[in-house]
Parts: C-alpha cells; sequence; structure tokens
C-alpha cells in the first residue's frame, strides 16, 4: 500500500566525484561507504542515515541520505581516504531533493565546467 | 549559505609536489596553503587568486623547543608544533612567537591560560579522522573534544587543518566542517577556524605588523 505524503521518508541525494589513482568498482566504493559510515555512527546511526548509492560510473557518482543526516554523510565520505589500497579523495559537489535536480545542477555542470577552458 | 564565501585557508600541508597541491586546492575552494616542506623554488606555477605560504614544523625535544621557536619568531614563517606529551605542549605555549599548536594531548587550563597569554592557536588535525580507523581514531576525538572545551573557555583561537601530504588527503571546507562536527564543533566556529584566524595569524606574521594595534600602512 502506498505510504502518506507525510509518513514518506525524507531523502536527499549528494552528488560527488571521485579523485583516485585508478578507477574504482562499484561494488568496492559501496562497501567503503557503509564500512566509513558504519564505524563512524554505529549500527543505530546508519540505520538512520540510510545510505544508498543511486548510480555510479567511475568519476561522478549519486549517494541517497535521510534528509536530516546530510551533515553525517558528509563527514562519513569525508572519511574514506582508501579503497582495496587506492587512495582515493570524495569531494561533494552539491545536495538536492531530487536525481534529476543532482544529476543537472551538480554533475552536468561541472562537466560543461572543465570543457570550457579547451574550447577558447 | 553565505558563510562559504570567505577565503579559506589549510595551514598544514606536506606535499611532494606543491604545484599539483596548489591546482587540487584551489578546485576545493582554498584561497591558500601553508606547506611545512617547501623549498626555496619561486618556479612553483600558481594558480590565479591563490598563494602558498611557507611554514616549519618544529620537532625538538622539550628543552630545545624554546629556543627553535625563538629562531624562527621575526620572520614571516608560520611556526607550528605537533603538540604531544605535556612537556613539549607546555614548553610551546611558554614561548611567545609560536603560532600554532597542533593537537596538544592532555591539555589542561593551564596550558590553555598560557596559550591565550602568549596569542597561540590550537590546532585540529582532521587528518588524523581520515587516516585512522577504530580505537586510534576514538582517541583523537577524545583530545579533540576536550581541547574544544578548553578553547572554549579560555576563548582561544582555532585553527583546522587536514595535515595532508597527498592531494588525496585534502578535503574541501564543506567538508572539513563535517568533520570537525564530529567533535561538536558548530559550523560558524569552524568556519572561524579555516577563515578568519589564519587570516589573522597572516596579518601578523606580515612585515608591516609591528605590534598589536600597530601597523605600516
Amino acid at each position: 500500500m502506498k505510504t502518506l505524503p507525510t509518513l514518506r521518508e525524507k531523502k536527499r541525494y549528494i552528488a560527488f566525484e571521485i579523485n583516485s589513482e585508478n578507477t574504482i568498482f562499484r561494488q568496492d566504493l559501496v562497501r567503503e561507504i557503509s564500512n566509513s559510515i558504519i564505524s563512524l555512527f554505529g549500527d543505530i546511526g546508519t540505520s538512520q542515515i540510510r545510505p544508498a548509492l543511486m548510480s555510479f560510473e567511475g568519476r561522478f557518482g549519486i549517494l541517497r541520505c535521510a534528509r536530516e543526516k546530510t551533515l553525517e554523510t558528509r563527514a562519513g565520505l569525508a572519511c574514506i581516504n582508501n579503497i582495496r589500497g587506492i587512495c582515493v579523495s570524495i569531494r561533494v559537489l552539491g545536495i538536492s531533493g531530487t536525481i534529476k535536480g543532482a544529476t543537472e545542477k551538480f554533475i552536468q555542470q561541472s562537466l560543461i565546467k572543465e570543457s570550457e577552458p579547451e574550447r577558447r | 549559505m553565505s558563510q562559504f564565501d570567505s577565503r579559506f585557508y589549510d595551514f598544514l600541508t606536506h606535499p611532494d609536489s606543491p604545484g599539483q597541491m596548489a591546482a587540487e586546492a584551489k578546485r576545493y575552494g582554498y584561497s591558500g596553503i601553508v606547506v611545512t616542506n617547501l623549498k626555496i623554488n619561486e618556479g612553483i606555477l600558481l594558480p590565479d587568486d591563490f598563494s602558498i605560504y611557507k611554514g616549519i614544523e618544529i620537532q625538538a625535544k622539550p628543552s630545545r623547543i624554546r629556543e627553535e621557536i625563538k629562531k624562527s619568531k621575526n620572520s614571516n614563517i608560520i611556526s607550528i608544533v605537533r603538540g604531544g606529551e605535556e612537556e613539549i605542549n607546555r614548553a610551546a605555549v611558554e614561548s611567545a612567537g609560536l603560532d600554532i599548536l597542533l593537537q596538544p594531548l592532555e591539555f589542561n587550563n593551564v596550558l590553555a591560560k598560557a596559550a591565550r597569554d602568549n596569542s597561540i592557536a590550537i590546532g585540529f588535525n582532521l587528518g588524523s579522522l581520515i587516516k585512522l580507523k577504530g580505537d586510534a581514531r576514538i582517541r583523537e576525538l577524545k583530545y579533540m573534544r576536550t581541547n574544544l572545551k578548553h578553547a572554549r573557555k579560555y576563548k582561544l583561537e582555532m585553527i583546522l587543518t587536514g595535515d595532508s601530504g597527498s592531494v588525496y588527503d585534502l578535503r574541501s571546507p564543506r567538508e572539513m566542517v563535517a568533520l570537525s562536527s564530529l567533535f561538536g564543533m558548530t559550523q560558524s566556529e569552524a568556519i572561524d577556524a579555516m577563515s578568519t584566524i589564519p587570516l589573522g595569524i597572516l596579518r601578523r606574521k606580515s612585515p608591516n605588523y609591528i605590534q598589536e594595534g600597530i601597523e605600516l600602512l
């Protein structure tokens, strides 16, 4: 049955960019994100944050989390510095209420920004 | 959020290639970094509106720390002591001329008062939160909480730094705010610790500065 809008769980989508030495695989990233958040906030905290990786294609990705817990999720992402021996740093591009918003506003924008200097 | 429009500084980096670090830091939203292992090479290609400052990390026995600090007192090099046992902290906070005492362990009210008298900023090393896991990180967070408590009570200046050795240790200012919230720092405190207080230290270190309130124009 459909839940009432007021009882629905509110969420935010975090668009992020990975800066890494080598290519990162999706499953490794998923494991590392949940490891990092669990070791920071414990099981109870993680159940409140409800992290879920929506999409990831090697460089940009979108992570879903609870609306009230964006700061904690950011901290969790910032604590990742190593995925299977590969040094990485994750930079949050922005936070949006919809996947479409996160993609259009942050991921496409940063791609456009990068391609601009080449055109000149 | 307009609070994030200010100029941000990372006060302790020791990269192998300062040029690459500078480019990356610029992209992450910083306007300047302090490099502690900088060799005198002016040939680094700097991005626009970005500056590298020279810093020194003083490592010595507690008995020698005072002399080492005295040496760098009147230069424009930013001096940092990595805090540790009580003796080192004591020697560091009691010698005027030091800029930052980074992550002191076993900080107490006596040391805090001395630090305030000599206007020494307390550094919080967020790099340790990124690099360490488990027990070690719990210990670091515990020390940071006590340091924060003392810094608030005695109105000490606070500095947030990433202690980054490569571009992969660097975090953007918003991430630094999120990391500092882990040990109870508020957002405005964290932003001050990366923008206004570093600017104050740089002003104090500039050659035109003579004494508090006296400045060459």
